[in-house]
């Protein structure tokens, strides 16, 4: 672990062609959305989620948190961040499936 | 709670193979598995599988799972299917689910097998209707019946690219073209090859540009890539197609070993994080072992060798096998998975250009750049010998693990030799009898039986069929050449189908006979 | 870039990045410290959310009650970033005679402290929210109680307080406070030394391993607190429920999503070490507990859960002191699970305290050194 200073220049945030085009499907995040959120002192995957949500759907983050993550990256110049966590359940599951706890037999 | 000496996640190759071998030692051991069959991907692959006999080498993926499941419930081992493990928990403690409710199990040691998820890449219109990931597309095909769409491009030229592509058109689908930002062909060159055959253009250094439509997908524009792989001005292409399939790698689903609280590290900078493991799997929490893709993308084939290997350790550990039993057998078992880290694939080799063959033999540019060999290439290698009479021509051109051809032939016509990734080598002195049994039995489709002679003038072309409706003796129809293209007439003269084919029927035409080297594929009616 | 500031904050949690908004606000240069690489990673990104009156320790209900009035209404607009704050009132619902006296205490006590509560039959209670399950029978009813996002409220602060100029470094680790001239002065981390006038320590659970080193201890311990979110959903309803045996609480966010959170009962003997894991139980209760008083939630889907440690004040209210004993530092930890809803008013005390002006309110009652053994 290193420390970072949230004053770093990043440079200014460039809006870019493709701003407009969602990269979170089940949250219906964009990238413009996502970059933005970077130059706004978001500057891991961690914060950028609990931001706008991104990976956070139901499908929790199964196609985009890869997309998510390399958009952030780019934008801070960085070649390597820490993935989201991992949480349970899994698998998203019914209120009533997961309060059916039939314990240990 | 309820506590198994191993519980194993995932009923993969990895995990089916990782409960088998425990149970062999006599360990309890469950398996927990999200989907209603065993098999991981197995299931939906209907391809035969490269390798050797003893990872089920030319047995088609469905088979497979069939068999690991059935070697695994012999011992004993309990598998539960439709039962997603929602979390690990501490103490090796899993929860999953079974039908409407959760229960919770603890295993003395746990081997997370939980395969791969597709990566999604981004680009105008992504995420209109009809842009899928290959892997989707290969469900919607082989499990659910139903094709995906009728005009399909494929994005991405690994194996997975090029094994659905050749299944999209398999199941009648049109593959307009295969796809790659990459200068070359990223999966084996047979599987290209086969694809190549029946018509499908290559373009390599393109990507999907846009996807065009409204509602759904309508065309797709690529464009060619420069070296920092940006759109060159002017090299837009387009296609009519209703859908656009996604093959550009898998990721390892490591999202149970990161809730565990395994070690993840990347191998290099922006590579993606996999689990730290030692050369048995086992991860930084002791007794939780990471096998099969989740540790690392390979193919089917080592991923059931590590799932052993996770297997026997796991059975060291729990005091059920003896430290000279575990060693031996760990010695066996990493000496078969280091055969098949060899060749032009090795896990080394990745992303670079490697020129020659092992045996010193070029590496074909044409085929990494077309997806076919160039004519004039075949017969530089050791499985392409021009001999009179009936006889084999394999155009197997690079080094990868898999021998089955050299147990086809029952006159000892094929060498592979120990080397498991060497070339294939026809012996032109031993007698081939045209049996069609090596045709058969390449799981690359790599081999065509040739006869130079057949009277009339003509040459007979025996090559591996795998489309439906089979056509028929007396058929006419064109001869393809390996890039597709229709070169002359040719007339059906034999089809045959064995049970030791294996659903791969060998379909014989008669050409030309200075056409018997060029044609490779057969089209039913005349060329237009 | 010079490490010398007007006011150093440890930890950038919400009680930590509201402090550095309210002072970079005044024009004083803050840095603010975070030992996680990840800015509110603590209990502010892990708690239910809620903004409640009722239910609250009679010594917080002035803060949280200032903080409603004054702070919470307008803190959207103020920070620039919908911070998802709704005032729709808290349910606490009942299912037995008992419950109904449980909650009966709790409507007297905060209706003692000047709060806008009251007891209401399951008619009324269904016409706020007829979602409910026929067996409730009755409820306490605070129309003034509400929830927020405390995710996006905590980094609505950061950002606020980043774009007027507060230094944030996080991955620093802080491994002491060190005095000079007798004044606490330079704060080290594992890999820099910061200087500043005065020093707030708000680092929740964390706090005591850097108070330690001027000779400090808030008699406290980590406690567990689980939550879980759902799928979104349509609007349904707005309000915080609760009810009188905290089976569970939790309120429908503006993205559609319920966040429930619950016990176990098993939350202290949970062993501290990092980043808590959720345990496995945990969900499934409160997801029991949901049913019984939600039954049309059944089959939504959960998504996530996850857990965080409280830091559980020895008298469940924290401290908001400058401690006679160190001059030149602020405390603001031992929040004790119910620092979010208070955390603008918090923040604003520990600024004022930081530059020395009288606190908006009285915060007699949250001394370092109220804690003395009987006698």
């Amino acid at each position: 672990m290193s420390a970072v200073d949230r004053t770093r220049d990043i440079g200014e945030y460039v809006p870019a062609q493709d701003d407009d085009m969602i990269v979170c499907r089940c949250e219906e995040i964009t990238k413009g959305e996502i970059r933005r959120a970077v130059h706004d002192g978001m500057y891991n995957v961690h914060e950028v989620r609990r931001l706008l949500r991104c990976g956070m759907g139901l499908c929790q983050g199964q196609t985009c948190a890869r997309l998510v993550k390399s958009i952030v990256a780019r934008e801070l110049g960085v070649r390597s961040l820490e993935d989201a966590t991992a949480r349970a359940p899994m698998r998203p599951i019914e209120m009533s499936v997961f309060a059916n706890d039939g314990g240990g037999e | 709670m309820k506590r198994y000496d191993l519980i194993v996640i995932g009923a993969g190759p990895a995990g089916l193979s990782a409960a088998t071998e425990a149970a062999s030692h006599g360990l309890r051991v469950a398996v927990f598995d999200e989907n209603a069959r065993p098999g991981g991907q197995l299931f939906k692959q209907i391809h035969k599988f490269f390798g050797s006999k003893e990872h089920k080498a030319k047995i088609r993926g469905y088979d497979i799972g069939r068999e690991l499941l059935k070697e695994a419930e012999s011992l004993g081992v309990e598998v539960f299917l439709n039962a997603p493990v929602i979390g690990l928990y501490a103490e090796k403690e899993v929860v999953a689910r079974h039908a409407d409710g959760v229960r919770h199990y603890k295993g003395d040691t746990v081997i997370v097998a939980t395969g791969a998820s597709e990566n999604m890449l981004t680009f105008e219109g992504w995420t209109l209707p009809g842009v899928m990931g290959a892997g989707a597309a290969q469900t919607m095909m082989n499990i659910n019946r139903v094709t995906p769409g009728e005009r399909v491009l494929m994005l991405g030229s690994g194996n997975v690219g090029l094994v659905v592509g050749y299944q999209l058109i398999q199941a009648g689908c049109e593959l307009v073209a295969i796809i790659d930002a990459a200068p070359r062909v990223g999966g084996y060159g047979v599987h290209a090859a086969k694809v190549a055959r029946t018509g499908v253009p290559f373009y390599l250094s393109h990507t999907v540009v846009r996807a065009e439509g409204t509602d759904r997908v309508t065309g797709v524009t690529i464009g060619e890539v420069d070296a920092s792989w940006q759109i060159i001005a002017g090299s837009e292409k387009h296609f009519d197609v209703d859908t656009i399939c996604i093959a550009v790698g898998l990721s390892p689903s490591t999202q149970l070993l990161k809730m565990a609280g395994a070690d993840m590290a990347e191998p290099a900078a922006g590579a993606g994080f996999l689990p730290v493991c030692s050369a048995t799997g086992e991860t930084s929490i002791s007794g939780l072992y990471a096998s099969g893709d989740v540790s690392g993308i390979e193919e089917a084939s080592s991923a059931m060798i590590e799932g052993r290997i996770s297997g026997v350790a796991a059975a060291g550990k729990l005091g059920f096998a003896d430290a000279e039993t575990v060693e031996t057998r760990l010695n066996a078992l990493e000496t078969a998975l280091s055969a098949l880290h060899e060749g032009l694939f090795a896990p080394r080799n990745r992303g670079k250009s490697v020129p020659l063959t092992d045996e010193g033999i070029d590496n074909s540019q044409h085929l990494l750049k077309n997806g076919y060999l160039a004519d004039d290439e075949v017969a530089k290698y050791p499985g392409v010998k021009r001999v009179s009479g009936v006889h084999p021509i394999i155009e197997c051109t690079q080094n990868i693990p898999c021998n089955p051809c050299q147990d086809a032939c029952p006159k000892q016509c094929i060498k592979v030799g120990a080397n498991i990734v060497a070339l294939p080598v026809f012996d032109e002195t031993s007698a081939c009898i045209g049996c069609g049994q090596c045709v058969a039995a390449c799981s690359g489709q790599s081999i065509f039986l040739v006869n130079d002679d057949i009277g009339d003038n003509l040459a007979s072309v025996t090559i591996p069929y795998e489309f439906l409706p089979l056509p028929e003796k007396g058929d006419v129809g064109t001869a393809l050449d390996r890039s597709g293209t229709p070169i002359c007439a040719a007339t059906v003269t034999d089809v045959r189908a064995a049970k030791a084919f294996d659903h791969t029927s060998l379909l014989t035409f008669s050409v030309p006979r200075d056409e018997y080297m060029r044609a490779r594929f057969w089209k039913k009616g005349a060329a237009v | 870039m010079s490490n010398v500031s007007d006011v150093i904050i440890v930890g950038a949690g919400v009680i930590g990045n509201a402090t550095a908004y309210y002072l970079a606000k005044r024009g004083l240069r803050v840095t603010v410290l975070e030992k996680s690489e990840y800015i509110g990673n603590g209990g502010s990104s892990r708690n239910g959310g809620g903004v409640r009156q009722s239910g609250r320790h009679p010594a917080e209900l002035p803060l949280v009650m200032y903080g409603v009035k004054n702070l919470w209404v307008n803190l959207s607009d103020e920070l620039g970033m919908d911070v998802e704050y709704y005032q729709e009132g808290n349910l606490r619902l009942g299912k037995t005679p008992d419950h109904i006296k449980t909650l009966e205490n709790l409507t007297n006590s905060a209706a003692s402290g000047g709060l806008d509560v009251r007891m209401i039959d399951y008619k009324e209670a269904q016409s706020i929210c007829p979602y409910l399950s026929d067996e409730v029978i009755g409820a306490s009813w605070c129309p003034t109680d509400g929830h927020a996002n405390p995710m996006l409220t905590t980094l609505a602060y950061y950002r606020a307080a980043r774009r007027l100029g507060a230094r944030f470094v996080s991955g620093a680790e802080v491994v002491e406070i060190r005095k000079l001239g007798g004044r606490a002065r330079l704060v080290v981390t594992t890999d820099e030394v910061y200087e500043a006038d005065t020093i707030v320590v708000a680092a929740g659970v964390a706090s005591n391993k850097i108070l330690e080193t001027v000779g400090l201890r808030v008699p406290m311990n980590p406690a567990l607190l689980e939550c879980l979110v759902t799928e979104d959903c349509p609007p349904m309803f707005y309000q915080m429920l609760g009810t009188a045996m905290a089976d569970f609480y939790g309120h429908q966010s503006k993205h559609g999503s319920f966040v429930f959170g619950g016990t176990t009962g098993y939350e202290p003997y949970t062993t501290y070490g990092g980043t808590p894991p959720a345990t496995s139980g945990s969900a499934p209760g409160t997801c029991r507990g949901i049913i019984k008083y939600f039954p049309v939630l059944r089959d939504l889907k959960i998504v996530r859960t996850w857990a965080g440690w409280m830091d559980d004040c020895a008298d469940h209210i924290p401290v908001i002191d400058t401690p006679d004993e160190v001059a030149g530092l602020v405390i603001g930890c031992g929040f004790s699970g119910h620092g979010f809803g208070i955390s603008p008013t918090a923040a604003t005390i520990l600024a004022q305290l930081a530059v020395g002006e009288t606190p908006v309110l009285d915060v007699s009652r949250f001394k370092y050194d109220r804690f003395k053994v009987r006698t």
